[in-house]
This record gives C-alpha cells, sequence and structure tokens, in this order.
C-alpha cells in the first residue's frame, strides 16, 4: 500500500505528534508498504529517509503550548507537489485543523483521506472563527481517529459526527529492553524519582513538582530528582527553595535509548502534569520500561493506569498530596514492585502491532474499492488555485 | 452613476455564480464520498456474512449455534440492498446471532482450534471490526451532507438537484467479546 502522512509539527523537536507519525510510518515500512512523511523541519535536521521536508518551521503559540508550525505559500506549494509526485492510497493527516502542513494537505488532496485527531483542547473559538473556510475541506475526510475519549469527544462536539478511537503505539520491546543504569539507580539512603519533559511548560507540572519536593526532602534528604528534558535549569531551579534545587540532576534533552534507560532505573517516574493531555503516551513508555509511575489524575491518565490498578495516582495540582504519595511509593518496595509488573502488563495492550493493524483496517475500510489519492482537477481545482492565488496576491 | 450599478451588477452575478458553482462542486464531492462509503459497507457486510458462514460450516460449534448463524448469514446475504430498513433489522440479527453463539465456552473452544476455529473466528472479528468503521465513515459522511443540504442558500437554489436525501445506517453491530484487548 503507498501511505502517505502528514505531520504539523516540525520534526526538530521531539513531542507526542511526531514520534507517532514517526512509529506509525516505520511500522507500516517493516511491515513493507510504502511510506512517505510529509512534515515542517529546519534544512540542516537530519531526517529519516522517509520523512519530506514541507520547510521551515517557526515556534508559534498554539494550543496552550509553543509548537513549530510552517505554512504560507511555499509550504503549500510543496505540499502540492508531495500530493502529486506521491500516487498514495491513502493520506493519513494527523491534527487537520492544526495551522500547518495538515490544512494545506487537506486542501490539497483529492481522494481517500484518514485525520487523527490527538489533541483534547481544541481552541473552539479559532474553530468557530475559521469555520466557513475549514469546513468544506474537513468534509473530505473520509476516516476520522481520535487518539482518546477525551479527543473524541472534542471532534463530536466541535465538529460533529464521530470519531474511531486508536489509542497511540508503543514499541514496548524498545523500553522493556532497556538496561539499567547504576548512577541513575536508587539506593535506600538515596533513592532516585524521575521527571520527564519540557520543564518550563506549566501544564508539564514543574511547579507543583518544585512545590512537593520540601515535603519530602523533609523526610528524606538523600533524594535525588532526575530531570531530562529540554529547558533552562537556572530558571528552574529559581523558583525552588535552596534544597529542592540543590537536590535535582538536570541531564538535559536525552536521547530515546537514555530515556528509556532512566525510566528502567529509576524507584518512581512521577508526571505531574495540571491539563491538556489527551493521552499520556510516556506513562505507556514509563510502564514499559518497568518503572514505577505516580501520575496526576487527570481522566487521559486515569484511563491509561485503568483507574490506578497499573500506577500510583495524586491529586491533580495538590503538591502536598503529591510529597504523600512520594514519600509513600519511596517507603514501600513490594508496592514500587507491585504497581511495575501490572503497569508492563498494561503496556502490552498500547504496544504498536496491536496499534496499527487497527489503523490499517481503517486504511482498508476507506480505500475498498476507491482509485488512489490525487490532487484536484477539473473545474473544482480550478476554483480552489484560483482561490489560492488570490488568498496568496491578498496577503502580500 | 450608471456605470457602477452595472460594475456592482456583475460583480454581483459573478458572486452568485461562484456560489452555485462552488457549493454544487462540494455537495457532489459530498454525494460521492457517501456512495462511495455506502459501497464499502455493502461489500463488508457481505464479508461479514461470508465470514460468519464459514463459521458455521467449521464444525467446531454445536450443530443449534451453527444453524442459526448460518440462518442469519443467509438471510444477510439475500437481503435486498434497496430496502435499508429491513437490511438494518437483518444485519443487527445477525450481529445478535454471533452475540449468542459465541458465549465464553464456544469462544475457548473455537481459540483452543488453532487449525480451523481460531483463523475462521480471527476472519469473523476482522470483518466485524470493518463493519464497525465502515458504518460510522458512512454516518459521518450523511450527516456531513444533510448538514450542508439543510442550508438556506443550497435549498433555495435546488443545488442538490434530484439526489435523494441519504440516510444513517443505524444497526447493531458491537461485538464486545471479539475486540482485543481487554
Amino acid at each position: 500500500m503507498r501511505i502517505g502522512i502528514v505531520s504539523p509539527y516540525s520534526f526538530d523537536v521531539p513531542g507526542g505528534v511526531q514520534l507517532h507519525v514517526r512509529d506509525l510510518a516505520e511500522h507500516f515500512i517493516s511491515k513493507g508498504h510504502h511510506v512517505s512523511v510529509l512534515a515542517p523541519a529546519d534544512d540542516d535536521t537530519p531526517l529519516p529517509d522517509y520523512v519530506v521536508n514541507a520547510g521551515r518551521a517557526v515556534p508559534v503559540h498554539y494550543n496552550g503550548s509553543v509548537a513549530r508550525l510552517s505554512f504560507g505559500p511555499l509550504t503549500a506549494a510543496r505540499v502540492g507537489r508531495w500530493v502529486e509526485a506521491g500516487r498514495f492510497d491513502v493520506v493519513h493527516i494527523h491534527e487537520p485543523v492544526a495551522p500547518s502542513v495538515s490544512v494545506l494537505a487537506l486542501w490539497a488532496v483529492d481522494g481517500p483521506i484518514v485525520a487523527t485527531f490527538h489533541s483534547s483542547n481544541l481552541r473552539s473559538r479559532a474553530m468557530q472563527a475559521a469555520y466557513p473556510l475549514l469546513r468544506p475541506s474537513l468534509e473530505k475526510i473520509s476516516a476520522r481517529i481520535a487518539v482518546s475519549e477525551d479527543a473524541r469527544r472534542t471532534v463530536t462536539t466541535h465538529l460533529g459526527g464521530d470519531a474511531v478511537v486508536i489509542p497511540n503505539g508503543v514499541f514496548v520491546e524498545r523500553f522493556a529492553s532497556a538496561k539499567r543504569r547504576p548512577d541513575w539507580a536508587g539506593t535506600p539512603a538515596r533513592p532516585t524519582i524521575a521527571f520527564l519533559g519540557r520543564m518550563e511548560e506549566p501544564r508539564k507540572g514543574m511547579p507543583v513538582l518544585s512545590q512537593a519536593l520540601p515535603h519530602v526532602l523533609r523526610e528524606i534528604p538523600g533524594l535525588r530528582i532526575l530531570i531530562a528534558g529540554p529547558g533552562d535549569p537556572s530558571s528552574v531551579r529559581e523558583k525552588m527553595t535552596k534544597e529542592a534545587a540543590a537536590a535535582c540532576e538536570f541531564l538535559g534533552p536525552v536521547s530515546d535509548q537514555d530515556k528509556a534507560r532512566l525510566l528502567a532505573s529509576v524507584d518512581v517516574y512521577v508526571a505531574p502534569n495540571t491539563g491538556g493531555e489527551s493521552f499520556g503516551i510516556i506513562l505507556i513508555e514509563a510502564m514499559s520500561a518497568r518503572a514505577t509511575v505516580l501520575a496526576s489524575n487527570l481522566p487521559a491518565f486515569a484511563r491509561v493506569l485503568r483507574g490506578g490498578e497499573a500506577g500510583e495516582m495524586f491529586h491533580n495540582e495538590d503538591p502536598v498530596d503529591l510529597a504523600r504519595t512520594i514519600l509513600a511509593l519511596l517507603r514501600d518496595p513490594i508496592r514500587r514492585e507491585q504497581l511495575a509488573v501490572a503497569g508492563r502488563e498494561r503496556a502490552n495492550a498500547f504496544d504498536w502491532s496491536v496499534v496499527a493493524e487497527d489503523v490499517m483496517a481503517v486504511y482498508e475500510t476507506v480505500i475498498f474499492g476507491t482509485s488512489s489519492v490525487r490532487a484536484p482537477s477539473g473545474p473544482d481545482s480550478r476554483w480552489a488555485r484560483l482561490l489560492r492565488t488570490g488568498r496568496n496576491s491578498g496577503g502580500t | 452613476m450608471d456605470r457602477s450599478w452595472i460594475v456592482g451588477g456583475i460583480a454581483m452575478a459573478v458572486l452568485i455564480a461562484w456560489y452555485v458553482s462552488y457549493g454544487a462542486a462540494r455537495l457532489d464531492r459530498l454525494h460521492a464520498r457517501v456512495e462511495g462509503a455506502l459501497s464499502v459497507l455493502d461489500a463488508q457486510l457481505v464479508r461479514r456474512a461470508e465470514a460468519t458462514l464459514e463459521l458455521a460450516n467449521c464444525g467446531a460449534l454445536d450443530a443449534a449455534s451453527a444453524l442459526l448463524l448460518a440462518g442469519a448469514a443467509t438471510d444477510s446475504i439475500e437481503a435486498d440492498t434497496a430496502d435499508q430498513t429491513s437490511r438494518e433489522a437483518i444485519e443487527s440479527d445477525l450481529t445478535q446471532a454471533l452475540e449468542l453463539a459465541l458465549g465464553e465456552e464456544a469462544l475457548r473452544r473455537l481459540r483452543e482450534d488453532e487449525a480451523v476455529g481460531a483463523p475462521v473466528l480471527q476472519r469473523v472479528a476482522a470483518a466485524n471490526q470493518r463493519v464497525e468503521l465502515a458504518r460510522r465513515f458512512l454516518n459521518d459522511a450523511v450527516t456531513d451532507v444533510r448538514r450542508v443540504r439543510r442550508k438556506p442558500g443550497v435549498r433555495l437554489l435546488r443545488l442538490a438537484g434530484h439526489a435523494e436525501l441519504p440516510q444513517t445506517f443505524e444497526i447493531d453491530d458491537e461485538l464486545p467479546m471479539l475486540v482485543r484487548g481487554t
């Protein structure tokens, strides 16, 4: 099968959607399909050979965090060329309403389109304002997938209709086979906990953890906090007490391999995210690596953790409760082991081998008996082209 | 004065022409999507019935269950595709027959029979999953068409022409015991 996948977010920085696109593409390639991924990226970013660069991305505040998006007439032209050259059986567009390559691809493609909605907080104001423009192209989507129940609810509320829920996948084995690193592993006197993600983004929960740490350090002064991810450590340190700042070790952005080893090594992995998570793939990665997971009780997290069976939960945005749960877990190795085992078992349900098969079922249903994707032709496209040139000249 | 009226009139006419052409093209595309989705659903329903017949004849089920499944599957294959209401009832019956025939004990036996039972059961599960998907995609397309056709401009100008107003396809197609990961 010839599959075209579109990612709206730049491959320069890692993120949930990009990783989803990469893993899906690699799984289908390993199954012998032809896959081409279209995504924004800087010219000097090394890209896997199945990725086509859609143009430079600029950082934009979007959907509560900074996203690297790409748009404009040059990008639109590149998207059109990719569609024409690809001769795809199906085009799979991720986050079709993100103001980036996705929307452009939606305009440019004529034929079977599958769309995956990742976000659970569409900005409804912007959506409503741009509705008349977006609506007709959204109507071209043959099949809608949501990565979670929350994302699905967003789709039904804002767009009407329905979506099939197919969760994110994880290559469980990659994480399960990660080796512990002795310098990251905890000892009874010096236990370790880990935080992963963009530390300067409030919704990732660093402020909550910072406030919880003094309570924990009072009881367990030897605690080490290993923090991995992009961001400026000094800006995080200055919001902490002196003791807490001294207990933190900043590892900076880590490779996938080191991420897996970190998760496999520490006593507890903490995910204090305060909102905006529709899925929580990091929890599944942590469970795959046999980490003991402690997460805020966001609905999305609760579903992944089966309401606390596969990982401990604390009250969202409550540093005192977070401190209490960290302490309880650090003092109870048997409970930690129980959760780690239950988590490893739970992770299997999200392995790519299971998840990608469901996505393939959607592709097969959509392209059943149709001809392949092509760029629009005939009278319809003349209008579209006229519109496009009209808007471009109007914008400059 | 006169000229501005003429220019305005022409602009108006162009705008209306654009609206009509664009709206008609959009509706045309939507109707094509519904038709495509309907033929996909049709094919998947036939596949499901065929897989059910295979299951009925695989020998791993008791005679009564086999007969029940064979009856429901045959009804589905022989159904009049033009009569949507009766077809919906027939397909819901087939789902129900599968649900009744695939009790815990029957499922266990089928899964243990790796040579025949397990692959046949797998085919039924895959076919049913595709029916669920195809039906959902069809209903999404129908919802889109009906929403656009409700628009006053579209109704006033009769942009939909003589195309029939499509209906959603409502059947029970959930077989929770065949879903993976539960």
